[in-house]
């Protein structure tokens, strides 16, 4: 499809009828002259034949004699000398009857004719009658009947033209009715299945299969939902459950050291299967657009809150979190708690990926009507091949990074995809990583 | 008072029983929602405990059916649905609190004291802590008449520990409470320990603050009751 102008369906079918028409006018156009030639000489011959009969009759019926005294002939011409009729004595024996086109002097002028020549006998004297025509009305007839064609020509393309044109567009308002349905369809529970009103059979098998498939597909996301949901709840239930007896174990008194700090062990454990489930829960819940985007906040707000909750943690570990939040942009239609998350986990990742002394830089600016908000660590950096597997699940640079389940990244991936914002990390080893989010103009 | 915990997970719910026994509640429990309709039909409950993923009953239906039944309970929901519509859908109905599955008891218990709280509308009292006062109601701690200077992080933290005082609460009971659940992944018992680092720093400029205790190896406690 590269390479090729995308055209509407209607406009295409309308240049093929404009550019069929212009072709068979132009071979029209080319052949026309002969055409018309052909028929012209056509018509002058049966004038000329339909003129000999006539004379014939006449003198079958009142003889030879009024035209042609002995030695005489008779010659008879219009005031314009468009025509002329002519009968002579000959001498010859054979039979003639032929049209050529020969040239008359008359009145010392010379012109050009189509004649018939025609033999005939009476009482044993042949004749020779001769029905003439001027080449130059000939032509001019013709002429005549070509201009005329040439208008009616032109009146037929353009009404011809515009009602196909018409009748394309209104032939295909089903179509486009179809492809609005389509637009703007995140969901397949939002399409529309009222049927598109056309009696076009292509048309309406279309849109019955693309109901088909919507509905299906509908069906199928639900199921999905359904299926999260339900999940959830098998998973959570022998949790809760777990989690209320080591809890409520640990809440008796009579516990020696050993064995209230291997309960403790055990519900960070639990723990740490819950916190696995959620996220993954959460990711589920986001691809399937089960979280809400109704909030509007601004961005640099929601930065200061989590540098805010992020530096008690940072001074500990004598880390400086600096910021530089110049640029500031308002997010609408967005899920502020999300939003927040996924900072909130790419920030505390560079901190946690960031050695004592090292500092954290969480920036805004605009670069070319883009909105990009950066996070920049002075950590060890990451390899080409750590680079690549970063924002897949359960895959933690190291071990010993901290308790997190190693999800929090695709989580923030998956956040990102959902509020339309493009994630990019830049890292040289030994001196740094760099996320870059950068905000699509909508927000 | 008198509690219905309405739960299909009959371990679950024997657990939250004991729990809540232990606190001086009187719990009922019931194991279906037939069950449930009937048992809120006859008793007068203060709260019921509602589980909404029961299977024979929906429990959003059961939800509406005790609220117009039994009106004076206060409804706090619990549930593995995390959807952002249940708890919607279950708050506009009437329901007091949601409370996702797992949950800390504690925190079961906490909230249960809030909507109490609200319902009769009583002000906690404040709280004696050695040379310390807990305003709870004003949000303040105080120490010799000064008042000392917290985050909004390091009060909700020392609150939630005084509200639960002489129960030790593990790192991650704490970390629950402050941050909630969408920064689950990011759980890191280290984030508490510096908060409490923290808050014992400022305690100490006032006065030493023994009752603010770790627990080892399982978290942390305030203790009132033995004063120094």
């Amino acid at each position: 499809m590269t390479g090729y102008p995308m055209l509407k369906l209607k406009f295409k079918l309308s240049l093929f009828n404009l550019l069929s028409k212009i072709v068979f006018t132009g071979m029209f156009l080319l052949l026309m002259p002969y055409i018309i030639e052909r028929i012209n000489l056509k018509y002058v011959d049966n004038d000329l034949v339909q003129k000999r009969e006539q004379v014939l009759s006449l003198i079958s019926d009142i003889g030879i004699e009024p035209f042609i005294t002995s030695d005489s002939s008779f010659g008879s011409f219009n005031i314009l000398k468009e025509e002329f009729i002519s009968i002579e004595r000959i001498s010859l024996e054979e039979d003639l009857n032929f049209i050529e086109e020969s040239s008359r002097l008359i009145d010392d002028e010379e012109i050009e004719y189509r004649v018939l020549n025609y033999s005939f006998k009476i009482d044993d004297q042949p004749y020779l009658l001769e029905v003439g025509k001027s080449l130059e009305s000939i032509s001019a007839t013709g002429k005549n009947i070509r201009s005329v064609m040439l208008v009616f020509l032109a009146f037929i393309i353009i009404i011809t033209f515009v009602t196909d044109t018409q009748y394309t567009r209104i032939l295909l308002t089903p179509l486009e009715r179809i492809k609005d349905k389509l637009k703007m369809i995140s969901d397949p529970s939002l399409f529309d299945n009222a049927p598109v009103k056309t009696n076009t059979s292509d048309f309406h098998k279309l849109d019955c299969a693309l109901c088909e498939v919507m509905e299906n597909l509908g069906t199928l996301f639900q199921k999905e939902k359904e299926i999260t949901v339900n999940i959830s709840h098998e998973l959570m239930t022998p949790i809760s459950v777990l989690r209320s007896k080591l809890e409520n174990l640990l809440l008796k008194e009579d516990l020696n050291y050993d064995t209230s700090a291997k309960l403790e062990d055990s519900l960070k454990t639990l723990h740490r299967l819950q916190s696995l489930v959620n996220s993954l829960l959460m990711i589920a819940r986001i691809e399937s657009n089960q979280y809400l985007r109704e909030d509007s906040f601004q961005l640099r707000e929601l930065l200061k809150d989590i540098i805010l909750e992020l530096d008690p943690i940072a001074e500990d570990a004598d880390i400086m979190i600096r910021n530089d939040l110049k640029d500031d942009i308002l997010m609408k239609e967005a899920n502020r708690s999300l939003v927040f998350s996924m900072f909130y986990n790419v920030a505390n990742n560079a901190l946690k990926n960031t050695p004592t002394g090292g500092n954290v830089l969480i920036s805004t600016s605009l670069n070319q009507e883009k909105f990009i908000v950066a996070i920049s660590d002075t950590g060890r950096g990451l390899t080409e091949v750590q680079k690549e597997t970063l924002f897949s699940r359960f895959k933690t640079r190291d071990k010993n990074s901290g308790e997190g389940t190693g999800i929090g990244l695709a989580i923030a991936k998956t956040i990102a995809d959902f509020h339309k914002i493009k994630i990019s990390v830049a890292s040289e080893l030994e001196k740094g990583t760099t996320f870059s989010f950068t905000f699509s103009g909508n927000s | 008072m008198n509690v219905l915990i309405v739960e299909d997970e009959r371990s679950l719910a024997r657990e939250i029983a004991d729990f809540l026994k232990s606190e001086n509640f009187l719990c009922d429990i019931a194991n279906t929602g037939t069950e449930a309709s009937e048992k809120i039909a006859i008793n007068l409950y203060d709260f019921v405990l509602l589980d909404l993923g029961l299977p024979d009953y929906n429990g959003i239906d059961l939800l509406k059916e005790a609220k117009k039944i039994n009106s004076e309970a206060s409804f706090i929901i619990i549930t593995a649905r995390g959807a952002v519509e249940d708890k919607v859908k279950g708050l506009d109905l009437g329901a007091d609190d949601y409370l996702p599955k797992p949950f800390a008891l504690i925190e079961l218990l906490s909230r249960i004291n809030a909507v109490a709280r609200r319902k009769f509308n009583v002000t906690n009292p404040d709280v004696i802590l050695g040379d310390f006062t807990m305003q709870v109601h004003a949000r303040k701690l105080i120490c010799k008449e000064t008042e000392v200077d917290l985050t909004k992080k390091e009060y909700d933290l020392l609150q939630y520990l005084v509200l639960n005082s002489n129960k030790v609460l593990t790192r991650q009971q704490l970390y629950e409470h402050i941050w909630g659940n969408i920064l689950d992944d990011q759980y890191d018992s280290n984030f508490i320990d510096v908060h409490i680092k923290n808050l014992r720093k400022k305690l100490n400029l006032h006065a030493p603050s023994p009752w603010l205790e770790t627990v080892r190896g399982v978290g942390y406690r305030v203790s009132t009751g033995h004063k120094e």
